[in-house]
């Protein structure tokens, strides 16, 4: 299902992906087929192994599909070489983790800075970048220390500064939350959200988390590997109704408003 | 943040790591540059006992150049005196030395001993070589044409005469006939190996000629030069001079004479290449764990470098860039080892072993060599590149999403 009328950020079409357990093929995505536009906010929920973190790995480029096609603004992706694939992720791709993933031996700024700088950029500039986002996220008196005196939130400020480094077009979220408490948590994803508005990026979730989903403008629910649902993208930048967002079966999620 | 950077820090995070594998490096380092040291400073020498004694240059006979003499002076070389002045006029000549070598049996009237002789000039030969400093008892030769004998110790205790003994020195002469002259024992000497001491008679050139019964007729001249000389440029001119005087002569190098310098610098060249080659083995072999450790561990951080851009190449230049600070940094505290323990042995006095056949021990004495430091750097830099390289390549090849969910 295409979501809107603008032109296509990325596109998946019939995408399929096994992994190899032992020695038997468990399937993880099947003929999955999904359009995401630019500045979308798309949760991808669904149980545990349904295929969430799989399909934001391959949408991400992080993973090939085994069959089907994935486009990025055009681009196919299985034409893309492991160089181009890196340049698209770094220039075009933010990424944030459940586990925050920040480069420890890095401060704050510094970890910011790494993606601006790989870019190509000047030292000034990086570092320049990484103290306004630093700033945005909430961050900017912190902006010296390492990763590891930072708590939990702190942290996922940082991943979502370094995920905009470069001005994406899209952040992939794998769990943001899952490793947060629940304050913290609404306060990440308000952030995701206003960051996203402001800046113009289209945010992508893999999540089973209802606050996630309640804050969503999209959200596509899978069930083993296949996609189930998919609300399209609600008009008016509000929180959709909570009928659209329940899962397949009809137990409504405890959304937080 | 540069890779050399990212490469720090992420060494000086994994202490304990790091300085297990600095110290191989350094251990590596300082072995590499004190054997290079010891090596050096025995060569030079050896090197420098060899050219005091047998000269730079020899002016032979081309005769002698491809066949061993079947009687005395049989290649000798004739008017050495004045192929002697031709050559001592070039200017970077220091000495000309005229030589001549002789075999025969030296007696005290009851016993007969068999030598190796050589007839010298004994002023410039003094001057020139070791030769004073090997005199153990008594004095070194005082005049070419006086009755002064000097015996190697084995031949004297073989002989059973002391300084200011006469004896009887027996040799043929180039023609054929047998001649004899008394000398006196004016010292003894140790010319450092048994087997030689054993037969080893010098006397003066005019005593030789007089036992030989030749005159102007030398069995070589030895030409020392001066400090800083181009050996070949100078050997190049003498062969023209001297040929040009009408004198059929070769020029013979040092290098090519000294046998035994080649084979001790072989052999410690063999020496040092196999003690090298273990090293480079146990640097390569600790690195490669140490780095394949270190990209285990980090597993995860790869995933999340390469998820956010960084390129294949940018990941194995990341632990190829550790590996080289960690052998550079290695270097320098392997080279501060190496000089205190330089320091220490060289004010040790320690005399090492004589080797076989010699009769004397070498103190041992490490040189500052600086070729052996920088050889140092670049075998263990090249050492740690290659141990990084297998761990930096699988690094860089793991996938993107085992290395996000590694434990």
């Amino acid at each position: 299902m295409q979501s809107t009328g603008r032109p296509l950020l990325l596109s998946a079409r019939s995408v399929s992906k096994s992994y190899r357990l032992g020695a038997a093929i468990v399937p993880a995505i099947r003929d999955v087929t999904l359009e995401i536009s630019p500045e979308e906010f798309v949760a991808i929920q669904g149980p545990s192994g349904s295929g969430k973190t799989t399909l934001l790995n391959v949408l991400g480029l992080l993973d090939l599909a085994d069959a089907g096609e994935v486009r990025v603004e055009g681009k196919k992706a299985a034409d893309l070489s492991e160089n181009a694939k890196s340049d698209l992720r770094r220039d075009r791709f933010g990424f944030v983790f459940q586990t925050f993933n920040l480069i420890p031996v890095l401060s704050a700024e510094e970890n910011v800075a790494y993606p601006v700088a790989l870019a190509g950029k000047s030292a000034a500039e990086s570092h320049a970048r990484a103290v306004e986002l630093l700033s945005a996220v909430g961050l900017g008196e912190k902006a010296a220390v390492r990763p590891d005196l930072l708590s939990g939130g702190q942290r996922q400020r940082v991943a979502i500064a370094r995920a905009l480094a470069n001005r994406p077009a899209v952040v992939f979220a794998d769990e943001p939350t899952a490793n947060l408490d629940s304050k913290t948590a609404d306060e990440i994803l308000d952030l995701m959200r206003e960051m996203g508005k402001e800046r113009e990026v289209a945010f992508v979730f893999a999540t089973h988390d209802p606050r996630v989903v309640a804050r969503a403008r999209r959200v596509v629910s899978l069930k083993d590997g296949r996609v189930e649902s998919d609300t399209g993208t609600l008009s008016g930048g509000s929180t959709p109704p909570e009928e659209s967002r329940r899962p397949p079966g009809g137990i409504p999620w405890r959304v937080r408003e | 943040m540069s890779s050399w950077n990212l490469a720090w820090r992420n060494l000086v995070r994994q202490k304990r790591r790091t300085l297990l594998m600095g110290s191989v490096v350094a251990f590596g380092f300082a072995a590499f540059a004190l054997a290079g040291g010891f090596i050096a400073q025995s060569f030079e020498g050896l090197k420098e006992g060899t050219i005091r004694s047998i000269g730079d240059l020899q002016i032979v006979d081309k005769r002698a150049v491809a066949r061993n003499e079947e009687s005395t002076l049989e290649f000798g070389l004739p008017d050495a005196g004045r192929a002697r002045s031709i050559a001592a006029r070039d200017p970077a000549v220091a000495a000309v030395l005229p030589r001549i070598e002789f075999v025969g049996l030296a007696t005290n009237g009851a016993k007969s001993v068999p030598y190796l002789g050589v007839g010298v000039d004994p002023q410039p030969e003094a001057a020139a070589t070791l030769a004073r400093e090997l005199v153990v008892a008594g004095r070194y030769l005082s005049a070419a044409d006086g009755e002064d004998v000097v015996l190697g110790t084995g031949l004297a205790s073989a002989l059973g005469v002391k300084t200011g003994d006469r004896i009887t020195l027996m040799a043929t002469t180039p023609d054929g006939s047998l001649n004899a002259v008394d000398g006196v024992v004016s010292g003894l000497v140790d010319v450092r190996i048994k087997e030689l001491n054993d037969r080893y008679l010098a006397a003066g050139i005019g005593l030789v000629s007089r036992l030989l019964e030749t005159s102007e007729t030398v069995s070589k001249l030895v030409v020392f030069l001066r400090k800083g000389s181009d050996e070949n440029r100078v050997a190049r001119r003498l062969e023209q001079s001297l040929t040009a005087a009408g004198f059929p002569i070769a020029i013979r190098h040092w290098a090519e004479l000294a046998v035994f310098y080649g084979q001790v610098k072989l052999l410690y060249i063999g020496i040092f290449g196999f003690v090298g080659a273990v090293l480079v083995v146990i640097v390569i072999l600790s690195a490669a764990i140490v780095m394949t450790m270190s990209v285990t561990e980090r597993t995860r951080e790869i995933g999340t470098l390469r998820a956010i851009g960084t390129r294949p190449a940018g990941i194995q230049s990341m632990f190829l860039a550790e590996g080289l600070v960690l052998a550079l940094t290695g270097c320098v505290a392997g080279g501060l080892v190496a000089l205190i323990v330089r320091a220490i042995l060289n004010a040790s006095g320690i005399v090492l072993p004589p080797p076989p056949g010699a009769t004397h021990g070498m103190p041992i004495n490490v040189k500052f060599y600086p070729l052996a430091y920088f050889a140092g750097v670049a075998a263990m830099a090249g050492t740690m590149l290659v141990a990084s390289w297998f761990p930096a390549r699988r690094a860089s090849r793991i996938s993107i999403v085992d290395a996000l969910t590694h434990v």
